[in-house]
């Protein structure tokens, strides 16, 4: 059984070490940085040390150590996930070859996967082991508290002080789903990988439809079926209903609209959670030990939230409850829905294009092109003021890299980095359908119209979405509020309030038991059941 | 009038068979089903109505056995379901013939521990274990995963061996000793014969228990020591769908050898249940 | 008897040269030791302690332990409060209470069915293609239940499952087998009962084939009615053999964790979620490995308890067959 004592010696005694190195020249500059990094060494204390060195050998060109080597890569991803596929083969066609000319070294990677509710367990019983088996991890963006208080990843600020190419500027939401932790911080541990927001996929070929149109208009005063980006981004949440009850039709196969109810993994919680933070609700509030969920949760807008989440079941394909991403690309690319809320990052999937050949679709068989399709912003939350308001949940990726890489690896994955974040390969994976995060990108002026999804894209990451927590404890939290939304959404549980109350009860004592609030869950929370 | 009612029991025995028939291929059907959608192309597999005639292809099983790691695994479920029974098999046979024909003290109490091990939820084992192999740095080896199977096939193979061992009689041994024949001659030369059903019974529930397990592969396992059940659990999902078509080829590919086992081995299996009660045919 | 006898004097007798020869010595030294029992069973005495005993100890531990692998904290000593949470979380009482009506469900609907297809079967020794026939009927006990829960999602689907498709024609509605609240969890016992109604039958046979053919012979002349010769004369002997299914089925359906994690994540809601999936997310989405470590503890005593009856029902056995 680890100890705090001992984990505390073992570190002083590294430290020693670390500093002997140092000091008798055994250890490049980088590789002390590193290895000062994992063991959790401040800045000014590796100043200290560097400084210390006797003779400071200022290397001109950093690529020397690895030349002439051939380091094997893992990189653990999520599996059925084509951002992470589409990462791992930019590195294999990419990296590669640029690796060869500019460092001399030789890489070859490997993909290893795991769907998304299972990959963190993967992760987690890899790096328990102090293993370095997976050498880089695509982690989902709610990981990085879990994957960086037992210090199993690398702390990036170092790295990213010394290395002027990986110093980017990233759109604000990406900065904080994908690198922070602690929230609020300016620890950074992640490198964005897939920028990803929630998105609309509209059958445009029914939307103009004249016919449509028509019977659309004599049905509801003359109100028209929205035709363009700019109408969609006037539609509230009730016109949204109107639309999507026109277009149910499930006699002809055809239904209104599908959200992800299922209780798989995180699904249920981002598409039911737009409900409760455009119309100013939230989750939780506090900071690290006055954490508050109970009364914060489980409030009267949050509860009118999942209420208005639940009104779209009735709108979905027989099973909705049970969707997830995978079941909504198959229902949408089999022409079953008239409209669809899906990742961004999807898009290719939901347009049926090819990624590694994006003018041909992917499954000539199937009846949706990129044609039909108009991706779009979801509805909006009329405000007080008459305003909408778009608040979604992020979805996305960062790269997280193993604390237990030795120095060969850990050079591998920085040069990576720097690799991933060149114009080209984020031009690269922009043409391939992949969601760039940095401002560079995002601000090219043709950015918008390089992809069917583009636009939507960037009008939702740039203020209109914001990840949930990144607390280490998040997959306990998600698991009950999973339950809970789950249970609502299927009549389990009958009265929303009681199915948050659920939820913020348990996700308080949570965290009170962690250690991460000194706020105990009310008495009250000892009658709250499910159904 | 005989003839009759000879020709009229023959006419029963007739419908008897065919409804036992009909109820074999009613188990069956769903993995028939499961079967014929290997042999569909993915528009076909998920077409309303359900199609049970169609053009076969097989493009989905070349593509299951080209996917990377899809020989590896393979191999390696083969790798650890015939090491783990082998080792198990010996271990449980040694134990079986000590405690069938020694009977040491403590051997009620063994077996009952060993039993109860089994029993509890694979959840609940691989949790210590999995904290041990941490401690050890066993987690993701090849013998700390071949090993695990091997105790958890020594259970069942020993309760089914220590049934059949207690059903021959000592007289074989007393005989053989007599003539001077050495104990380890008595065990594996003359008492291990007889229990051909029984260690047939035993090997076969094991393989396919170790064929089929998928929870503690995936825990413990990693590079080098991942099997087939754990690509069937993650590859559900490619390329944004599922991917249903792979997931049905590679079941046909993998429940086949178990199948033919059963097939082969039937009368080992009937015979191997009755712990040890019956000699004979069943 | 005296054929017998002559076996085995041919048998042991045929080595008896080989057996005898010098260079054994000392293995028959060891042999003829009281130590000999003693390192036959040392082999699986060394797996117990290693894949048993120490980590039963290591869970017991943990067990008292608040133990979180992803923290950073260290862990923390707090005796019984595991137990003591588990003990008044509703949530967990609700939990095993579905377990235990999913496993009478499906073990009693398995035991009923197979026992009836046991019989159903047990006159079929000269049917044509017997073997194949039973190999068909026994198939899905030895399938991957991994597969068979990713495949039951595809014939459950409400959209383009093939059992809903009948469904429809014969009732006129479609069923979300596995997302309705009613439903899911008959969903489940269903697909359990299909898998393991094979491993009853094939119990039921086993158990058929250990009466004696001279006492179903003397029945036979005795034209005694079928109903009282199942129970005069079959269950006696059969008895035991089938105790033994029904409560390797017992022990089995307790532990059931792969085919709901894969068919329904425990959902609709909390519909499905059985004891093995609990500590499943307990242990390896939350880490919490103390906690976690309470619920396999509390999880292997309904284990022991279960083993206690089976292994009360094999002594009842012997004790019988000593009065004979």
């Amino acid at each position: 059984m680890r100890g705090l004592d001992r984990q505390s010696a073992d570190l002083s005694r590294a430290h020693v070490q670390l500093l002997r190195d140092v000091m008798e020249g055994r250890l490049s500059r980088r590789a002390a940085v590193k290895r000062g990094i994992s063991l959790g060494l401040s800045t000014t204390a590796l100043a200290g040390l560097l400084t210390a060195r006797r003779t400071p050998r200022v290397s001109a060109r950093q690529d020397s150590p690895l030349a002439g080597k051939t380091i094997d890569m893992t990189i653990l991803g999520i599996a059925g996930w084509p951002p992470s596929q589409l990462g791992v083969t930019l590195a294999m066609e990419g990296f590669k070859p640029y690796a060869k000319e500019t460092y001399g070294y030789d890489v070859n990677f490997s993909f290893e996967e795991s769907p998304f509710d299972q990959l963190f367990q993967k992760a987690a019983a890899s790096l328990s082991t102090g293993s370095a088996q997976y050498n880089i991890i695509i982690s989902d963006s709610q990981w990085l508290g879990a994957l960086a208080e037992p210090g199993w990843i690398v702390q990036l600020n170092d790295i990213i002080a010394q290395n002027p190419e990986l110093q980017i500027e990233f759109v604000e939401a990406a900065q904080q789903g994908y690198r922070i932790y602690p929230d609020g911080s300016d620890q950074i541990w992640g490198f964005p990988q897939e920028g990803d927001t929630i998105a609309l996929y509209v059958r445009q070929d029914l939307f103009t439809n004249p016919e449509e149109r028509e019977a659309y208009k004599a049905a509801n005063n003359g109100e028209d079926l929205p035709q363009t980006f700019e109408d969609w981004e006037e539609v509230d949440i009730d016109r949204f209903e109107r639309i999507v009850s026109f277009f149910h039709r499930p006699d002809q196969g055809l239904y209104g609209t599908s959200l992800q109810y299922s209780k798989v993994y995180d699904f249920i919680s981002c598409y039911c959670y737009p409900f409760m933070f455009s119309t100013g609700g939230e989750i939780w509030e506090g900071d690290v030990g006055s954490y508050r969920v109970e009364g914060v949760l489980d409030s009267e807008t949050n509860a009118a939230g999942l209420a208005r989440c639940k009104d779209f079941v009735k709108y979905g394909p027989e099973g909705v409850t049970n969707y997830g991403i995978a079941e909504e690309v198959d229902a949408f690319t089999s022409g079953s829905l008239a409209t669809c809320l899906q990742w961004s990052a999807l898009a290719f999937q939901m347009l049926n294009i090819d990624m590694n050949n994006p003018d041909q679709p992917a499954d000539p068989s199937k009846p949706i092109n990129r044609d039909m399709v108009l991706v779009t912003v979801p509805p909006g939350f009329r405000q007080a003021d008459g305003s909408l308001r778009r608040t979604y949940t992020l979805g996305g990726q960062p790269w997280v890299i193993n604390a237990f890489n030795d120095e060969d690896h850990m050079q591998v994955a920085i040069d990576f980095m720097k690799w991933w974040y060149q114009p080209e390969t984020q031009a690269e994976f922009a043409r391939r359908g992949g969601n760039p995060t940095d401002k560079a990108t995002l601000s090219r002026p043709d950015f918008d119209t390089l992809q069917p999804h583009f636009r939507a894209y960037r009008y939702m990451l740039e203020g209109n979405s914001r990840d949930f927590w990144h607390d280490p404890n998040y997959s306990e939290m998600l698991a009950v509020q999973q339950e809970a939304f789950s249970a609502y959404v299927t009549d389990i549980e009958d009265d929303p309030m009681d199915a948050l109350r659920y939820a913020a009860c348990e996700q308080q004592r949570i965290l009170f038991d962690n250690g991460r609030t000194d706020v105990e869950p009310s008495d009250s929370c000892a009658d709250v059941t499910l159904g | 009038m005989t003839q009759q009612r000879g020709s009229e029991r023959q006419l029963g025995q007739i419908i008897y068979y065919i409804i036992l028939w009909l109820v074999a291929i009613a188990f069956f059907l769903p993995v028939l089903w499961i079967f014929l959608a290997a042999f569909k192309s993915g528009g076909e597999l998920v077409r309303w109505p359900p199609k049970w005639i169609f053009s076969p292809t097989l493009d989905n099983i070349r593509d299951a056995i080209n996917r990377p790691n899809f020989w590896e695994y393979f191999r390696m479920s083969f790798v650890f379901s015939i090491g783990a029974v082998a080792i198990a098999i010996v271990v449980a046979f040694l134990a079986a013939y000590s405690f069938s024909r020694f009977k040491p003290r403590g051997t009620n109490f063994m077996m009952f521990l060993l039993l109860s091990v089994r029993m509890v939820p694979a959840a609940a084992v691989v949790v210590p274990v999995f904290m041990m192999y941490n401690a050890f740095g066993w987690n993701k080896t090849f013998h700390g995963m071949l090993l695990f199977y091997a105790m958890f096939c020594i259970p069942f193979s020993l309760w089914i061996l220590k049934g059949f061992l207690d059903g021959v009689s000592v007289r074989f041994d007393e005989t053989a000793l007599v003539n001077g024949g050495s104990r380890l001659h008595v065990i594996f030369r003359v008492v291990l014969p007889q229990v051909k059903p029984g260690l047939v019974a035993a090997a076969i529930f094991n393989l396919i228990f170790v064929w089929n397990e998928f929870l503690f592969n995936y825990l413990l396992g990693g590079k080098g020591t991942t099997m087939i059940p754990v690509l069937l659990a993650t590859g559900v999902n490619q390329g944004g769908s599922v991917d249903w078509s792979f997931i049905a080829s590679l079941s046909l590919i993998y429940m086949l050898p178990p199948i033919v086992a059963i097939f082969l081995f039937q009368k080992y299996l009937l015979v191997g249940m009755t712990f040890g009660t019956v000699r004979g045919e069943v | 008897m005296a054929q017998l006898g002559t076996q085995i004097e041919s048998v042991a007798g045929a080595r008896r040269i080989e057996a005898t020869q010098p260079r054994l010595s000392r293995w028959r030294a060891l042999e003829e030791s009281r130590l000999f029992p003693a390192v036959l069973v040392l082999p699986i005495l060394i797996f117990f302690l290693v894949w048993n005993i120490i980590p039963l100890l290591w869970l017991l531990g943990v067990s008292f332990y608040r133990f979180k692998l992803t923290s950073a904290q260290p862990e923390q000593y707090i005796g019984f409060e595991n137990f003591r949470r588990l003990w008044e979380s509703s949530v967990y009482w609700g939990t095993l209470g579905r377990t235990l009506t999913f496993m009478v469900c499906s073990v009693g609907l398995a035991t009923v069915l197979g026992i009836l297809l046991g019989l159903l079967f047990w006159g079929s020794a000269r049917m044509p293609g017997r073997r194949l026939a039973l190999t068909l009927l026994f198939t899905p006990m030895i399938l991957p239940p991994v597969a068979v829960g990713t495949f039951y999602r595809l014939i459950y689907d409400p959209t383009f499952g093939v059992l809903n498709y009948y469904a429809n024609r014969i009732t006129g509605k479609t069923y979300d087998f596995l997302g309705d609240k009613e439903l899911a969890f008959w969903a489940l016992v269903a697909v359990d009962v299909w898998m393991w109604t094979p491993f009853m039958t094939l119990m039921t046979l086993a158990a058929l084939g250990s009466v004696p053919k001279a006492e179903l012979e003397a029945a036979e002349i005795d034209r005694l009615p079928w109903l009282k010769r199942l129970w005069y004369v079959v269950l006696p002997h059969g008895k035991f053999i089938l105790m033994l299914g029904i409560l390797l089925r017992t022990i089995d359906a307790f532990k059931t964790t792969d085919l709901v994690y894969l068919m329904t994540r425990g959902g609709p809601g909390n519909r499905t979620e059985l004891v093995g999936v609990t500590l499943y997310r307990q242990g390896f989405e939350a880490f919490q490995m103390g906690n976690a470590s309470a619920m396999a503890v509390i999880a292997l005593l309904i284990a022991i308890a279960f083993t206690s009856i089976y292994l009360y029902v094999l002594n009842y056995r012997e004790t019988r067959a000593a009065l004979r």
